[in-house]
């Protein structure tokens, strides 16, 4: 086997672990320069991301195979200075194929904790560049992440696994703010309370284009303190009526255990708006606005749950996509190990080519002495057809390794035609 | 080329059209990858049809493509055709063809049932014949493309209204849009169907005066709807207008630009099946007529041999 990985994701590896054996940008540099001194001649990629560490491992040519995973589990609990005992038992290792099929999985995301979340694309490019800076990637790993990437791009564009949001503030955005409003960029956010969630849904708004933004908070310290680090206006709570009646949208996650708008508060605001329509996106729970205010014409008011719903009910769509998903996997693992395989049998080929050409070149230099008056253009003409009867003569040899390459190393065949035509290595 | 150009017939285009929707109707089912395509490229290939038809007719027979009501309905199909696969184009996961093709479709049918005879004309009420054809061909596109906003709006804020995620191959523009749209069109509708009334005014007191074409009495059925058409766009902008700074303003501008298309749909029906005298010429009797002062119609073949019920002219909306 020319491949082999180790590795723990979120799913197997406890937290405080996941921690500490966690690489940096420059821990992982100088893991893959031990690695290269370490096992000279084999190729390695090493991935960390927040939910994952895996080390990808090839071997150089056929007698240098790659690091068995329980070496490369030993060698990552040293770079990390962990027991190795402590991380045997959680982290997963295989050999082969499996080793290209969890690796394009990974890429398609169909192994994130989020499925089919696109970061993971980035991140295995740049583990695959810092592998290529580092001097530890080669002709197998390189051919294996570039189809790992070819992988993740088909996943991506055909089937729709990473195409539906699935975190309450961008679908609050995307799915909701932006099927009122057509852009965002003459539009009045409004930001009541200063939670984390109004922060994340902010960030949305502000790549959809939103600019004009008013926080309002009880606390006015608060309120100043994001205002200045979201870039935004902060205003006094006690003029909520105004600002309500300004906004166009309105992102509510005060921690107030009764209604911070009541109806009667959003009918003095709602006669100055001028008819024009409110997203409402009540994050707080319990609620900020009063359910009743959603049955006003022109406003749209979401609560936390109607949004959840909506994540669900995207979670589930994606879920639906995993069969698709699974079997472009499928096709691009079998591909690629047919054209590992093939690439095994490049030594036979091409002893068996260079016999052919050397007897050729004998019977053509005998023959020549024995036909002195042959001028060049008669030269040239036998030369080529020597050439293409010894092509035709290879070509169903050939075409038959190729064939066997797709289901796996053709020793029997590579092993009969060493015998038959006498290829000694 | 030209010999290929001569067959095309409205069937291939319609039936370019027909497949087009199809392909829209199956969004609601499954996804494919190659719909889209497929959409364009049947739409594309209806209108390049249609624009050759319109083109070969507008060769071959004097003063099309606005002269004949069978003209008029080709020109608006083609226009909202071309609408069509624009907007398809530029937004590939809004199911306009769902709502526009089936208009293009029955524009195509009331061609059919038209006549195809060019309406008597002289160079000077082709001119306002030109004018008046295209000012109601403006009013009944911009209807129809209200109406579409109009029932998209609806759809989309049923969806918000129910909380409901976007189907993945149903995106709807955003309400703000479609309300903009609704409330343009309306207007646009409302002036150039008030211009197109006026315009058929003039050209009715010029054929009065030359005696081209019967003179259209003020309780002409033709009259009728079209006042009644103009009369009704003109309040339902005025009532947009109104409404617009109201929170159920967008709302009741769908339902109105719903309700125009309707009012619409009946004066194109009225037109088809009911008798008129708008764009008749004069009943006299030919032989006692000079050559010259008669004026000018050119019966196409298919039209002569219709029989004699449907060979008149019937108006455009």
């Amino acid at each position: 086997m020319t491949l082999a990985f180790v590795g723990g994701t979120h799913r197997t590896v406890p937290l405080a672990l996941r921690e500490r054996l966690a690489f940096s940008a420059e821990q992982a540099a100088e893991a893959l320069g031990r690695f290269r001194e370490r096992f000279p001649g084999r190729e390695g990629v090493l991935l960390s991301t927040c939910n994952r560490v895996e080390f990808y491992a090839a071997g150089g040519r056929a007698d240098v195979p790659p690091p068995p995973p329980e070496q490369l589990v030993s060698f990552l609990a040293e770079c990390r200075g962990i027991d190795a005992d402590l991380l045997t038992p959680v982290l997963a290792g295989d050999r082969g194929e499996g080793v290209a099929r969890h690796l394009f999985s990974v890429a398609a995301g169909l192994d994130s904790m989020v499925l089919g979340e696109p970061q993971i694309v980035a991140q295995v490019k740049q583990a695959w560049s810092l592998a290529q800076e580092s001097r530890t990637s080669g002709p197998l790993t390189g051919e294996m992440f570039q189809a790992a990437l070819r992988t993740a791009k088909r996943v991506a564009t055909e089937t729709a696994i990473g195409r539906e949001r699935l975190s309450i503030p961008s679908v609050a955005v995307a799915d909701f703010a932006s099927g009122v409003f057509e852009r965002f960029d003459d539009k009045r956010v409004l930001l009541i309370g200063a939670g984390k969630m109004a922060a994340e849904t902010l960030r949305y708004l502000r790549v959809a284009g939103a600019r004009d933004v008013v926080i309002v908070n009880r606390t006015a310290g608060r309120a100043d303190e994001l205002a200045t680090r979201l870039g935004a206006r902060a205003g006094r709570f006690e003029d909520l009526s105004a600002e309500l009646a300004a906004a166009d949208l309105v992102v509510s996650t005060t921690g107030a255990t009764e209604p911070v708008v009541s109806p009667e508060l959003f009918g003095r605001a709602e006669s100055r708006r001028g008819g024009r329509p409110l997203v409402v996106l009540d994050l707080a729970v319990p609620r900020d606005f009063d359910p009743r205010i959603g049955t006003r014409p022109g406003v749209w008011l979401y609560s936390v749950d109607d949004l959840a719903a909506a994540c669900d009910a995207n979670r589930k769509s994606r879920q639906r996509e995993m069969p698709a998903a699974v079997m472009i996997i499928d096709e691009e693992t079998q591909r690629f190990m047919g054209d590992l395989h093939h690439r095994s049998t490049a030594p036979v080929i091409e002893r068996l080519r260079a016999g052919w050409s050397e007897t050729g070149e004998m019977e053509l230099d005998r023959l020549f002495r024995r036909l002195p008056t042959l001028d060049d253009a008669a030269r040239a003409e036998i030369r080529q057809a020597f050439d293409r009867y010894a092509a035709k003569l290879l070509h169903p040899p050939l075409a038959s390794l190729r064939s066997e390459s797709r289901a796996g190393p053709p020793h029997g065949l590579l092993d009969a035609l060493q015998r038959l035509f006498d290829l000694k290595d | 080329m030209i010999e290929f150009v001569s067959r095309i017939s409205v069937v291939c285009f319609a039936a370019s059209y027909a497949v087009a929707l199809v392909c829209e109707g199956s969004r609601l089912l499954f996804r494919s990858g190659v719909r889209g395509a497929a959409m364009v490229g049947f739409a594309g290939a209806g209108l390049v049809a249609h624009t050759l038809f319109l083109v070969w007719r507008a060769a071959n027979e004097p003063a099309v493509p606005l002269s004949s009501a069978f003209d008029w309905y080709l020109l608006a199909s083609w226009v909202l055709a071309g609408g069509y696969l624009w907007l398809t184009i530029a937004n590939p996961r809004t199911p306009v063809g769902l709502f526009l093709l089936p208009v293009v479709l029955g524009l195509i049918g009331a061609a059919e049932v038209s006549s195809r005879s060019p309406f008597p004309q002289s160079p000077a009420t082709q001119i306002w014949g030109a004018i008046h054809g295209s000012f109601n061909l403006a009013a009944s596109v911009a209807v129809a493309i209200g109406a579409l906003a109009g029932v998209l709006w609806l759809i989309q804020a049923a969806r918000l209204g129910r909380k409901q995620p976007p189907l993945r191959s149903f995106r709807l523009p955003s309400l703000e849009r479609l309300a903009h749209t609704t409330e343009r069109t309306l207007a646009i509708a409302a002036w150039t169907a008030a211009a197109g009334f006026l315009s058929g005014m003039v050209l009715n007191a010029v054929n009065r005066q030359r005696g081209l074409l019967e003179t259209v009495p003020w309780n002409d059925p033709v009259v009728l709807r079209m006042a009644g058409l103009v009369a009704w766009l003109v309040t339902a902008a005025v009532v947009v207008r109104v409404m617009g700074r109201r929170a159920d303003g967008p709302r009741i501008a769908a339902w109105l630009s719903l309700v125009s298309f309707g009012v619409l749909t009946a004066s194109i029906l009225w037109g088809l099946f009911g008798t008129t005298r708008h764009g008749v010429p004069p009943v006299r009797d030919m032989s006692e007529t000079s050559e010259a002062a008669l004026p000018r119609a050119w019966p196409t073949p298919a039209a002569a041999a219709r029989p004699a019920s449907a060979a008149a002219p019937e108006a455009t909306p």
